[in-house]
């Protein structure tokens, strides 16, 4: 007798000796079904979520995303994570700098406003700071909203997602509400306008976004014999990837470098694991992508 | 009389302690409640009673028995009826539905408030109290002198001299009366009798742009409020439409059946009279009225409005940037997230041309002039590495430095060690000298004003921060280091 997976789109655990028997049957139905369900999601990406993709400007990243970019009309989540030492991560600069960059991508793509929803968190107060998002869009661009509770982030984010001249709408806050992100994701595929969730911490998943990067700052590279501070990593975790290619990883994770100087933002290669021995020009490789 | 006089005629007599506080919310409260009538509402300050040119007077026995308001009915009273006939009939509403409240009260409508507030008063017939056109001078003439709004010392004196009516005061000659009491009973007679000029101060701001709509039956569904509101809106936008204005504030009052009133208002940032727009910002705030047992009147009014400045907004200067925050909803935008959250919290980003940090961004409100093309990247290239978030106050840390100038090697922030790998650094920020301090003096002359060197730090953890101290490495006589260490921000 072949045991049905309570999960639709689990393999069906089959004991050995009755596999032969039901593959007949229940083999090609689950991979139709797959099929068709993986037929339907691309649909309804390509179709609701106002077709468009915006590239990152990374190719190595943009060739794993569905259209090739981020999709505008969905909703990207872009978390802090903790540091490469463990600890949970002072501020959560380098995912507003990662944030800030998709932003400059939609920002130089559409005209409009980009509306900045905020909600100070703890004791102390950080709000951004223009001469230095200069760098990747125009400040005077920004609308800012500052909520003193989640819900009213929301509310801003979902009216701002319906108002035709907002090119990109920015969420910052701590709150996970699993129907405010799918309002959000609804109201973000209706006008087609982007929609990121910026957290200073790691939260537990929206389920509805299309795209989740964790971001953690990571030591840069001083020049050589010199302490000082060179141009900014990040270590970015691509931890969902909805209607995008598969990757090889299961986590696809990159070092980025962005050059406040040049104004680009590059991958840099690293050397796999085991061959920590080998060293050579990372300059020579870097894939360059002017922003 | 006092109390325990009182108490010795009617021994079984009831009491209750005076509440000024409470009487006081009492009358202000009657008097929202007269905004029915008239926008020109005064509480009497004399405690009395009032009214004028068309205007009433009632006085609410009770609660110190001399509390009053002071209503201008000019142009009031045709939604009432025609000429005097109206004058009537609103007099005779505001007793009849003030009586329905239990409140006794005597109201008296005359061309001055001088005139009203003595016939509110001293009248002794009912019919006195509506005085006709112009006949104050006949009216008054038989009211004792307490009607005039007199000091007790001149009117004991008046009594002695046996000037006891109004009346008795117009024959004398002016010129001894002034000497012998001053300016005071003259002004108050040539104000009660319309010779001279008396100015009511409204409790509110009275608007330019008014509309009402009464029921016939009290309503109270929230749909129903909406409708009526959205039909107030319409007759208000066609009075703009007419004066070529547009509404900045616009405040709905609802008057409920219990006499008391709820009111709300909601801001444009720019002039407005897009019917659908306003109400759509109306209908954020109506859910927070409460009808009550039900509303009885509606008044719709525009405090603030300003020129009409139509389309000129939208014109394409300065690029994208007019276009992107003109015509494309964004302004509405901003009025919808200012109504709910605050204006102050709803901000564009404009650059000034500053050293110090925390002044080169300045929020200003959605009405104020947007940035120009380019300002900002401009005024970015000329400072160096800044943070992505600044600290709205500096955060004191704790320090440890190998050589007192050099950047610091770790240091600790909300009782976390971060070990300092790589510093750019230092910058050095001098104050403004050419600006007042915040307490409005200037530094004084050739002394060095006081500097901040700033560093730009990574921890072991790739984490950027910005920090300061502020004032180059001096040891105190005490041997404490005088400069302290601030965390000023965090970059990407």
């Amino acid at each position: 007798m072949p045991v049905i997976s309570p999960s639709a789109f689990a393999p069906p655990v089959v004991p050995r000796a009755t596999a032969q028997a039901a593959n007949d049957t229940a083999g090609p139905v689950s991979t139709s079904l797959r099929e068709k369900v993986r037929r339907l999601e691309r649909a309804h990406s390509v179709q609701h979520a106002g077709k468009a993709a915006v590239p990152t400007g990374l190719p190595t990243i943009d060739a794993l995303l569905p259209e090739g970019g981020l999709l505008t009309g969905a909703l990207h989540e872009i978390e802090a994570g903790p540091a490469p030492s463990g600890r949970v991560a002072a501020h959560d600069g380098a995912a507003l700098g990662f944030a800030a960059h998709l932003m400059g991508r939609f920002a130089a793509r559409t005209p409009g406003t980009l509306l900045w929803c905020r909600r100070p968190s703890g004791v102390f107060d950080a709000p951004p700071y223009a001469p230095a998002l200069a760098a990747w869009f125009d400040p005077a661009r920004l609308l800012v909203v500052t909520a003193r509770r989640d819900e009213d982030v929301f509310w801003a984010m979902e009216e701002g997602l319906r108002c035709p001249g907002i090119a990109a709408v920015l969420g910052e806050t701590r709150a996970t509400d699993a129907t405010s992100g799918r309002r959000l994701s609804l109201a973000a595929e209706k006008s087609g306008v982007p929609a990121l969730l910026l957290r200073p911490q790691p939260a537990p998943p929206q389920s509805v976004c299309v795209t989740r990067w964790r971001i953690a700052s990571a030591p840069s590279r001083s020049t050589p014999g010199l302490h000082d501070i060179g141009a900014a990593r990040w270590r970015l975790e691509l931890r969902r990837n909805r209607f995008g290619a598969p990757s090889i990883a299961e986590i696809p994770s990159w070092l980025v470098e962005w050059n406040d100087e040049t104004h680009c933002l590059a991958v840099v290669p690293e050397t796999l694991h085991g061959s920590a021995g080998a060293r050579f020009d990372e300059s020579l490789f870097e894939e360059r992508m002017v922003s | 009389m006092r109390l325990a006089d009182a108490r010795a005629l009617v021994p079984d007599l009831v009491t209750t302690p005076g509440e000024p506080q409470a009487d006081q919310r009492l009358i202000e409260a009657i008097a929202d409640w007269c905004d029915r009538y008239t926008p020109w509402v005064a509480i009497d300050p004399l405690g009395g009673a009032l009214a004028e040119e068309g205007a009433e007077a009632c006085s609410a026995g009770g609660f110190g028995g001399d509390a009053g308001l002071l209503l201008d009915v000019t142009g009031c009273a045709h939604l009432f009826g025609p000429d005097e006939a109206g004058e009537r009939a609103l007099l005779a509403d505001l007793v009849a539905r003030l009586a329905r409240h239990d409140f006794t009260c005597r109201a008296a409508m005359a061309d001055t408030a001088g005139a009203a507030w003595a016939l509110a008063r001293y009248a002794e017939r009912q019919a006195d109290l509506f005085c006709p056109r112009h006949g104050q001078r006949d009216a008054l003439a038989s009211l004792p002198v307490e009607g005039l709004r007199l000091d007790a010392p001149i009117l004991e004196t008046f009594v002695k001299l046996g000037l006891r009516r109004i009346g008795d005061l117009y024959p004398l000659p002016r010129a001894p009366l002034a000497r012998r009491f001053g300016d005071l009973p003259l002004t108050r007679l040539d104000q009660a009798l319309g010779a001279r000029d008396e100015v009511l101060e409204p409790r509110r701001a009275v608007p330019a742009f008014r509309t009402r709509l009464s029921f016939v039956e009290p309503i109270g569904r929230p749909e129903d409020i909406a409708a009526a509101t959205s039909r107030l809106l319409a007759a208000l936008c066609r009075q703009f439409e007419q004066a070529g204005v547009g509404a900045r504030k616009l405040e709905i009052a609802l008057y409920r059946v219990d006499g008391s009133v709820d009111r709300t208002s909601i801001g444009t940032s720019r002039p407005n009279r897009d019917n659908p727009k306003l109400m759509k910002l109306f209908e954020e705030k109506l859910g927070e009225l409460d009808p009550g047992f039900g509303v009885e009147l509606m008044i719709l009014a525009a405090p603030e409005v300003e020129a009409w400045s139509g389309t000129q907004d939208v014109l394409p200067e300065a690029g994208t940037l007019a276009l992107s925050l003109g015509s494309d909803g964004t302004i509405d935008l901003a009025d919808r997230l200012a109504l709910r959250l605050g204006p102050e919290n709803v901000v564009r980003l404009l650059p000034r041309d500053s050293h110090l940090p925390e002044r080169v961004q300045v929020a200003a409100t959605v009405s104020s002039k947007p940035a120009a093309d380019g300002a900002w990247k401009h005024l970015a290239g000329l400072k160096g590495a800044r943070p992505t978030r600044l600290l709205q106050r500096p955060e004191p840390v704790d320090v440890t430095a190998f050589v007192p100038d050099d950047p610091p090697s770790v240091f600790h922030w909300r009782r976390h060690a971060h070990r300092i790998v790589r510093a750019d650094g230092p910058e050095r920020i001098a104050d403004e000298w050419w600006r007042p301090r915040p307490d409005g003096s200037r530094p004084p002359a050739n002394t060095v004003p006081p500097v901040r060197d700033y560093y730009r730090v990574e921890d072991d953890d790739g984490g950027r921060f910005w920090l300061f101290r502020d004032g180059p490495y001096k040891l105190a006589a005490s041997g404490q280091p005088t400069a302290r260490w601030f965390l000023h921000g965090f970059c990407a």
